[in-house]
């Protein structure tokens, strides 16, 4: 995929985009989250 | 060669920009809180923007960016991490916890907390010692950094371009607190933002677009010179070979140095005290994400990628066209010989932002750990027991004799000591500090004697270990030679393991132990409400 063919490189852009992703999500989510204490 | 008019133009704008923005930190700070935490009341972008801004340096940029032109692609697991355990673990888990905890205790330094959460003046002292122990050669290690690329810029001389970037940091972080760092912060990681994602643009326009120019990468493979062949290095867009002495150095740097070495370093950890709730810290992670991924993930794909355009140009991969065998000269050749003339002076702009936010954090985190933690305390002590309150007028002091003191090191350390100082500040910080940081965040009633145990013995395994085996650094330091004849006295092959690797398995086990001896043994100094005698 474009160029690159070593699976442990794609998905370590996969992983950092997808942790980019669930940075967004989570944050979104829990954007009017209450106090615990 | 770029027209130093500019450079000087945009220099000139960029440094007006962060004092007005130092100015209005200083109108704002009417407290000692507000100098402290930014009042704990910050906009969570300008959270996001600054934790990032405090995250990247001019190391990451410079520095690992001319790794990755060396090793190859396999650093994004680095940017992974960034991401995955830099800001999403740490803000999700230990954000939310360390900002609760500050604002129930009433803790405003990182000091401070762990010494309200193990009710122990042991804790707070050791840790505000280790902190102006280690933090001044950090310091010292990122201004020498920005200077050095100023000098070659600018063509301005070393000392002077040092005095004049420590005297403007200086100036907003003294009068205008957290909040002038944190306004700073957010203006320069938006130059930072915009010059890197402008950086990745210019690159895959240069080299003919993605698909092109990771094929060319993948086909300069037979170009890796016999040194890195034979150490497992295979490709510019594959990871080495797995158990190779490369894969080692690329895993160990990724996973022990970086990944781990973030989590308790106290000016990240006073960003999440500065949150007005668990809302604002929230709302800051897609920003912190986002800037991450932009900024390492960007700089770890170019650097590979400057192998093509030196091969096209030179017909010399990266790190023989920098010269002397310096990865830390490959970026900037990179973008003085390849960029068009405005982004050359946007990209010294990017450098000059990342060095400065960076160092700004640590100035105040030394400033507060020397003008509450040491000096207020050693003061009120004298006159009155128990915990003091804290000082506008201290905290602007302390932080005014702890930048004397790191523009003071810069000039006497030498280059090979400062060369070491930001990855001993991060191993330190993680053998000291992260397993009592950790037992105090989760733990019902944590063990105070558990986490002296931990900080004490984390860190003297941590100092012995740097000090007398890894060659590294003891060879640097000389008192193993002094004390043994020896630069180290283990042999191989616990030279070249690192101090981290060893000290925190000890500060982990350390506190396993004293948490079972307390738990089973003694309810002494288990901490269940408010302060125990000590």
């Amino acid at each position: 995929m474009f160029g690159i063919d070593d699976p442990w490189i794609l998905a370590g852009y996969a992983l950092a985009v997808g942790f980019t992703l669930a940075c967004i999500i989570y944050g979104w989510w829990k954007r009017n989250e209450m106090e615990e204490d | 060669m770029v027209d130093t008019t500019v450079f000087w133009i945009f220099t000139a704008l960029y440094v007006a920009m962060t004092l007005f923005l130092g100015y209005l930190g200083y109108k704002r700070t009417k407290a000692s809180e507000d100098f402290m935490l930014a009042g704990r009341h910050i906009h969570p972008w300008i959270i996001g923007l600054s934790y990032g801004a405090t995250f990247i340096s001019t190391s990451a940029i410079v520095g690992f960016g001319g790794i990755s032109a060396l090793y190859g692609m396999g650093l994004i697991w680095l940017a992974m991490l960034n991401i995955s355990v830099g800001v999403l673990l740490a803000f999700v888990v230990f954000g939310k916890r360390t900002r609760q905890l500050g604002k129930r205790l009433g803790a405003v330094t990182f000091p401070d907390l762990m010494g309200k959460r193990f009710s122990s003046h042991f804790m707070q002292y050791t840790s505000a010692i280790i902190v102006l122990i280690a933090m001044p050669l950090y310091a010292a290690a990122v201004l020498i950094g920005g200077s050095r690329f100023v000098e070659a810029t600018l063509g301005v001389d070393f000392n002077a371009a040092l005095i004049a970037f420590a005297v403007i940091t200086a100036l907003y972080v003294t009068f205008g607190g957290l909040k002038a760092v944190m306004y700073t912060d957010a203006m320069q990681a938006a130059i930072m933002l915009v010059g890197m994602v402008v950086l990745l643009f210019l690159t895959f326009a240069l080299l003919g677009g993605p698909t092109t120019a990771f094929t060319n990468l993948s086909n300069l493979s037979p170009a890796i010179p016999e040194s890195l062949a034979s150490k497992g290095m295979v490709s510019w867009t594959a990871m080495p070979t797995f158990g190779s002495e490369i894969w080692l150095t690329v895993v160990t740097t990724i996973i022990m140095g970086v990944g781990i070495g973030v989590l308790a370093q106290p000016q990240l950890v006073v960003r999440f005290m500065t949150a007005k709730d668990n809302k604002a810290l929230n709302r800051a992670i897609p920003i912190g994400g986002l800037f991450i991924l932009l900024t390492t993930g960007v700089v770890y794909t170019v650097g590979p990628l400057t192998n093509v355009y030196f091969m096209d140009t030179l017909g010399k991969i990266s790190i023989d066209a920098a010269g002397n065998n310096n990865v830390d000269n490959i970026m900037p050749l990179f973008i003085n010989s390849a960029m068009p003339d405005l982004f050359v002076v946007v990209f010294m702009l990017v450098l000059l932002a990342a060095a400065m936010s960076t160092l700004s954090a640590i100035f105040h985190a030394m400033g507060t750990t020397a003008g509450y933690d040491l000096w207020s305390h050693v003061k009120r002590r004298r006159k009155i027991e128990g915990y003091s309150k804290p000082s506008l007028s201290a905290n602007k002091a302390g932080t005014f004799v702890m930048i004397v003191v790191s523009v003071g090191l810069a000039y006497l350390m030498p280059g090979s000591i400062i060369a070491r100082a930001t990855a001993m500040f991060m191993g330190l910080c993680a053998c000291a500090f992260l397993p009592a940081f950790v037992h105090g965040l989760f733990s019902k009633s944590p063990s105070a004697l558990a986490a002296k145990l931990s900080l004490g013995l984390g860190g003297a395994t941590w100092f012995f270990w740097t000090f007398f085996v890894h060659i590294k650094e003891s060879s640097i330091l000389g008192l193993s030679k002094f004390l043994t004849g020896h630069d180290a006295i283990l042999g191989m092959p616990w030279q070249v393991v690192d101090p981290m690797a060893i000290a925190l398995p000890v500060s982990i086990l350390a506190l396993v132990v004293g948490w079972a001896y307390d738990v089973m043994w003694s309810k002494n100094e288990v901490i269940t409400n408010g302060r125990t005698a000590e």
